[in-house]
């Protein structure tokens, strides 16, 4: 069902901030199940006995101390992929709470000098 | 006063909503996002570039120089590394701005039932409401681009003639299954990561308004 929208709302729309801890979390969820099932797809996978599983995902572990394609290293990505994500959702929701009072601030001035 | 009134009466579309600010609103929104995105992917490449250098000094160019091919100019070096954040920031800034603009218009005229988890102040600047993600849009959204963005990339490796040697883009068919470096694998591919994408944006989405939800819970 279609109300009317005032101006307001539309502009509380757009300065909404984002929060943080909420992306925090939400990120660190997203990125940990990611390493997780990235990781669990290929020990899933039938592969020829003595073929190496994942060589590729395994490099991980040049960044992820105690990282493996395997189902502990699959449990220790998950953490590391928390971690990361946290970190990128910290980030990313700062950044965007920042720049809206950035941008804010630059039309507050810009208005102010209008009317003068 | 009278002609801000006009204004408003003709740029309303049937159900009273202010068609040219709630454009305005999205393009700002995508300009921010975009800002923010590719600042970000910016940092993460100059710094995976730098951090590459200094653990395996002149050795380092293994996986991260296979970012040329998208990247002109890049390399693992110092200088390699502002290249890198300047198409990490255009890539991203494009492509994030891209994915606000598609969410904006899912979202048209219901944006502010949606977006925000608080009853809107009158003073919408100074005291800010939180806002909420619409796992639907979104996923549609940033899936869409995110789908396209590999059908690019792999009719980028068919076109430049390297489809038989990237063995790296052939992995991601342990996760898209029937995905190759072919046109045909390309749109299978997008179709299935778009799927994928779109599930982990309604994740996300329910994940971050659940706990919005959970602390700004109205007494």
């Amino acid at each position: 069902m279609n109300r009317p929208v005032r101006d307001h709302e539309i502009l509380s729309a757009v300065f909404a901030k984002m929060d943080v801890m909420a992306m925090t979390v939400a990120a660190g969820v997203l990125c940990s199940l990611l390493l997780f099932l990235a990781t669990a797809t290929l020990l899933l996978q039938d592969v020829p006995q003595d073929y190496p599983v994942g060589p590729h995902l395994r490099d991980l572990s040049n960044y992820l101390p105690g990282y493996g394609v395997s189902w502990v290293g699959a449990l220790v990505g998950a953490f590391y992929g928390f971690i990361g994500g946290a970190l990128a959702g910290f980030a990313a929701a700062v950044y965007w709470n920042l720049t809206h009072y950035v941008a804010l601030g630059v039309m507050l001035i810009s208005a102010a000098e209008l009317a003068d | 006063m009278g002609n801000y009134q006009n204004m408003q009466t003709t740029n309303q579309n049937v159900y009273g909503v202010n068609l040219k600010l709630l454009n305005a609103a999205v393009r700002f929104n995508a300009l921010m996002l975009g800002l923010t995105a590719g600042t970000l992917a910016a940092l993460i490449t100059f710094f995976a570039t730098h951090a590459s250098i200094a653990k395996w000094g002149s050795d380092s160019g293994n996986y991260l120089s296979l970012l040329a091919i998208f990247f002109p100019g890049y390399s693992v070096t110092s200088g390699g590394a502002w290249v890198g954040a300047f198409w990490a920031f255009v890539y991203a800034g494009t492509s994030s701005a891209l994915s606000y603009r598609l969410y904006g218009k899912v979202l048209g005229t219901r944006i502010a039932d949606i977006l925000l988890s608080t009853v809107p102040t009158e003073n919408p600047v100074l005291k800010p409401s939180v806002l909420r993600l619409h796992g639907i849009s979104l996923g549609l959204a940033i899936g869409a681009i995110a789908a396209v963005g590999l059908f690019c990339s792999t009719a980028w490796l068919v076109i430049r003639g390297t489809a038989d040697q990237s063995v790296h883009a052939a992995l991601f068919a342990n996760y898209i299954p029937g995905y190759s470096v072919s046109i045909l694998g390309g749109l299978l591919g997008a179709v299935e990561l778009f799927a994928l994408v779109f599930i982990a944006c309604l994740l996300l989405a329910t994940v971050y308004n659940k706990i919005v939800e959970f602390r700004h819970r109205q007494s």
